[in-house]
């Protein structure tokens, strides 16, 4: 009796963040699910989808294929960099320090740095390849990067590589140094070489935050807005690009709805894949 | 065993290389004259000169001023909020049961996954009703959605590492619960509280989403850089860059220890 009466008066403590979350977010998303479906006449209808059906399909698979590229890039460049850092080699504290230094810098500034190394001309990525000969062997005088949507997506996946590999390989880091050492002492008493070490004792033992990592980047890189719109602008749009330009001009406001619920949809859809798959335990064995 | 630390040591210096490069560059166009870098179909890759001519002109460029100056407002205010918010939260989750507690943190780390453009654009419509639009006080309410789960958490964490006897003490000694926190919990958490603020500060530095769409004529500093980079008009705007980078690299490095893996999971343990 006594002890729930305690209870209630510390809910009281929670109630102002829970209150600021639900009303500043579960309830915006949910008037913009109900909102996608009023078309400019005000009728209740799919309109708003039929209309931008094209785009929105478009830029639904430029997205996904941005989304996992980046996300697999990240993934094996994070457990190289995690097993790397966990060999405590000399110089890891310095190496430690630099392979953060990313993740200080703003997603606008590095989308900056970006589009002026990757720019078509007077780029510092071409101007590589000239000091390296190889624009000479080619008879070109510099690579347009963003020649077709493909090569500008590659872009903006490396940028985002660059940018967000330091969190998966930190998160990573946490999972191999929870690693028993004397496992792997085990295994290569018992002949295992250093890669069937890995298949069999690392990586089974890594899921868990390979699935937590991957929950984590994956809706925010279904998310990504800054870096694409930085640069390349709406070519192509991905969706959150297509919602913003939907939204900036008046007359498509409620197409923008449309999209947003789309992208909703599937962020929702990922997390639950994701948590199916992988982490479906994690939140109760806590 | 020999040979696999060489291959590591070759790997770690070619990705620290990597990882290196942009901020180089970013530092080398701000101190290099211009002649050198954008005037140039294969801009110089290294130091041959140096000026501050670029941090010149650009500091002389009020247009960039303001908004630095609203984004470390903005920054503030997210971080203050952050701290008096999470501070609560986790002092009441930490009270209550953790079966409870634990899906309040789950209910808050799912809020954090709705896609940010989805909740702005609404939240835009009502901030115009409530005169938020185009204000300090409207970003920073929004950025706060992306920090607080993390934050609560974070100060849970701090809460729970406390002795559960330590409040009763202070009670019996005659405090309130104002004077206890006062003087003995705030001291305690001071940790907790200072990652929070950090971390918190950082997230609303580098947030650009909910910038944008709530206040677009009165920018953040990442909303005007996009202006000017989408104007095509870098040269000013990349000293600035640099000049606005540098304190946040200083606080990621110093914050590098605490930066484990399970604050930035917003403990999802494995």
């Amino acid at each position: 009796m006594f002890k729930n009466h305690t209870n209630y008066k510390y809910i009281l403590f929670v109630l102002p963040a829970l209150v600021y979350v639900a009303a500043l977010s579960f309830f915006p998303a949910a008037s913009v699910v109900f909102l996608s479906f009023k078309t400019p006449k005000g009728a209740y209808s799919l309109g708003n989808y039929y209309a931008i059906k094209g785009g929105l399909l478009k830029s639904t698979f430029d997205t996904v294929i941005v989304s996992f590229g980046a996300l697999l890039i990240q993934l094996f460049f994070a457990i190289l960099i995690a097993n790397i850092l966990i060999k405590s080699l000399k110089g890891n504290k310095l190496f430690s320090t630099i392979f953060i230094i990313p993740y200080g810098i703003s997603t606008v500034v590095s989308a900056f740095i970006f589009s002026l190394i990757f720019s078509a001309v007077g780029g510092f990525a071409n101007s590589t390849l000239h000091s390296l000969g190889l624009l000479h062997l080619f008879g070109i005088a510099g690579v347009n990067w963003y020649a077709t949507q493909y090569t500008s997506m590659g872009i903006v996946m490396f940028a985002d590589f660059w940018k967000n590999t330091p969190l998966i390989a930190l998160i990573l880091l946490g999972g191999l140094s929870s690693i028993d050492p004397a496992m792997m002492e085990a295994a290569s008493v018992d002949g295992a070489g250093s890669f069937r070490r890995f298949i069999h004792i690392v990586l089974p033992n890594l899921a868990p935050y390979i699935a937590i990592a991957l929950l984590i980047r994956g809706v925010s890189e279904f998310n990504i807005f800054a870096l694409p719109l930085v640069l390349i602008g709406y070519h192509p749009s991905l969706i959150n690009t297509l919602v913003y330009e939907y939204f900036t001009s008046i007359s498509s406001v409620d197409y923008s709805y449309a999209a947003a619920t789309i992208l909703l949809l599937i962020i929702v859809a990922f997390a639950v894949l994701v948590i199916k798959l992988g982490g479906a335990s994690n939140y109760e064995k806590q | 065993m020999k040979n696999s630390n060489i291959l590591s040591y070759i790997l770690a210096i070619i990705l620290a290389i990597i990882f290196i490069y942009p901020l180089y560059i970013l530092i080398l166009i701000a101190f290099e004259p211009v002649s050198l870098t954008f005037d140039r179909l294969y801009p110089y890759q290294l130091p041959f000169d140096f000026t501050l001519v670029n941090f010149e002109s650009s500091i002389k460029d009020l247009s960039l001023i303001t908004p630095v100056l609203r984004s470390v407002v903005v920054a503030f205010i997210v971080a203050i909020l952050a701290i008096v918010l999470s501070t609560s939260a986790g002092y009441g989750l930490n009270k209550i049961s953790s079966k409870f507690s634990n899906k309040i943190i789950v209910l808050m780390f799912f809020a954090n996954m709705l896609p940010a453009i989805v909740i702005a654009i609404p939240i835009s419509v009502y901030f115009i009703k409530l005169g938020l639009y185009d204000n300090v006080f409207g970003i920073a309410l929004a950025q706060e959605l992306v920090v607080l789960p993390i934050s609560t958490f974070i100060m849970l964490g701090g809460f729970r590492a406390l002795p559960v006897d330590i409040e009763n003490q202070t009670n019996i000694d005659g405090a309130n619960l104002l004077s206890s926190f006062r003087y003995v919990l705030v001291p305690l958490i001071r940790v907790p509280l200072i990652i929070t603020f950090l971390l918190a500060w950082m997230t609303s530095w580098d947030e650009f989403t909910y910038a944008i769409i709530i206040s677009p004529l009165a920018p953040t500093f990442p909303v005007s850089l996009y202006d000017y980079v989408s104007r095509g008009d870098p040269f000013i705007s990349s000293s600035f860059a640099l000049l606005v980078t540098i304190p946040v690299i200083v606080i990621v490095v110093f914050l590098q220890k605490y930066l484990k893996g399970e604050y930035l999971t917003g403990g999802m343990k494995a």
